[in-house]
């Protein structure tokens, strides 16, 4: 039986990501695959304790990467928006870093930056380019009749939003980047 | 040798060093992390993530270069410049440890 939960995290959540993909699991459900932007497929199965893991990769993945994290014992699932997502069983993993795709701070904190750069900078430029404009020209009563009003409200959301994923997500990458910084 | 190789990785990661230094043989990526916690009885265990960013960082900089490939698996190898910063780095650690036992150096 397969079954389908819905759950946002934002850029800055992979850390929640792994933690309640792995409970899922330990409680029955495993991860089968993700569809854009938030639902996440599971079928049901054992009950069992494993490891999830969350690397950012906003290009194509090479065939060396995908065959040298298979070497590592882990196990691709799929990839959603730019993350791949792998898993181990908890006891497969022989040490701390065994169980961690990253084990030193250095690689922890590059991924941290990719996402910030590839991410977080590209929606920072949309909110300063069209959602700012739109929003000014909304509120300054320049579009008009039932398309306008639509329109207004629009941009007004958007703003909100934007205002609230930007602020989040760089208050809360800036966190994880410190945590492991040098 | 170009500065600015050298200032990114004089002094490395510990990850870095077994890396580079185990590179003096031809290897890939799993065969690296097997050796280095045989060396280290265990207590260095480098992981995927970081192994793959290391390595493709190393290659990019031209410490270590494309040896071939077996399976799927890409083998490196260090290159001339890649010998000059480990023994720069070998150079730097010895120094540490003989300061650490009261030694004192001239170099």
């Amino acid at each position: 039986m397969s079954k389908t939960l819905v759950r946002f995290f934002t850029i800055a959540d992979y850390e929640e990501e792994e933690i309640w993909l792995r409970r899922q699991h330990q409680s029955g459900l495993k991860l089968v695959k993700m569809i854009p932007p938030c639902f996440y497929v599971f079928d049901e199965c054992q009950p069992e304790d494993v490891i999830y893991r969350l690397d950012y990769k906003n290009s194509e993945q090479t065939q060396e990467y995908m065959q040298m994290l298979r070497d590592f014992g882990w196990e691709y699932i799929g990839q959603c928006m730019g993350w791949l997502y792998f898993r181990k069983p908890a006891d497969a993993a022989e040490s701390e870093q065994d169980g961690e795709l990253f084990s030193d701070n250095e690689s922890r904190v590059d991924m941290v930056i990719h996402v910030v750069k590839t991410r977080l900078i590209p929606l920072a430029i949309i909110f300063l380019c069209c959602v700012i404009p739109g929003f000014t020209r909304a509120m300054s009563g320049k579009y008009t009749g039932v398309l306008g009003t639509f329109f207004s409200i629009l941009f007004g959301i958007m703003f909100v939003i934007y205002i609230y994923l930007i602020v989040y997500c760089g208050t809360k990458l800036r966190k994880i980047r410190e945590k492991y910084k040098l | 040798m170009e500065d600015k190789i050298r200032r990114i990785y004089v002094p490395m990661t510990e990850s870095g060093f077994y890396i580079l230094f185990c590179l003096q043989e031809p290897q890939h990526g799993y065969g690296i992390s097997q050796q280095v916690k045989r060396m280290t009885g265990g207590a260095v265990s480098i992981s995927a993530g970081t192994m793959y960013g290391t390595l493709s960082k190393m290659e990019k900089d031209g410490l270590i270069s494309f040896y071939r490939e077996e399976d799927k698996r890409k083998l490196y190898q260090i290159t001339e410049l890649g010998m000059e910063i480990l023994s720069l780095e070998i150079k730097r650690i010895e120094r540490l440890y003989k300061n650490s036992k009261g030694v004192d150096v001239d170099e």
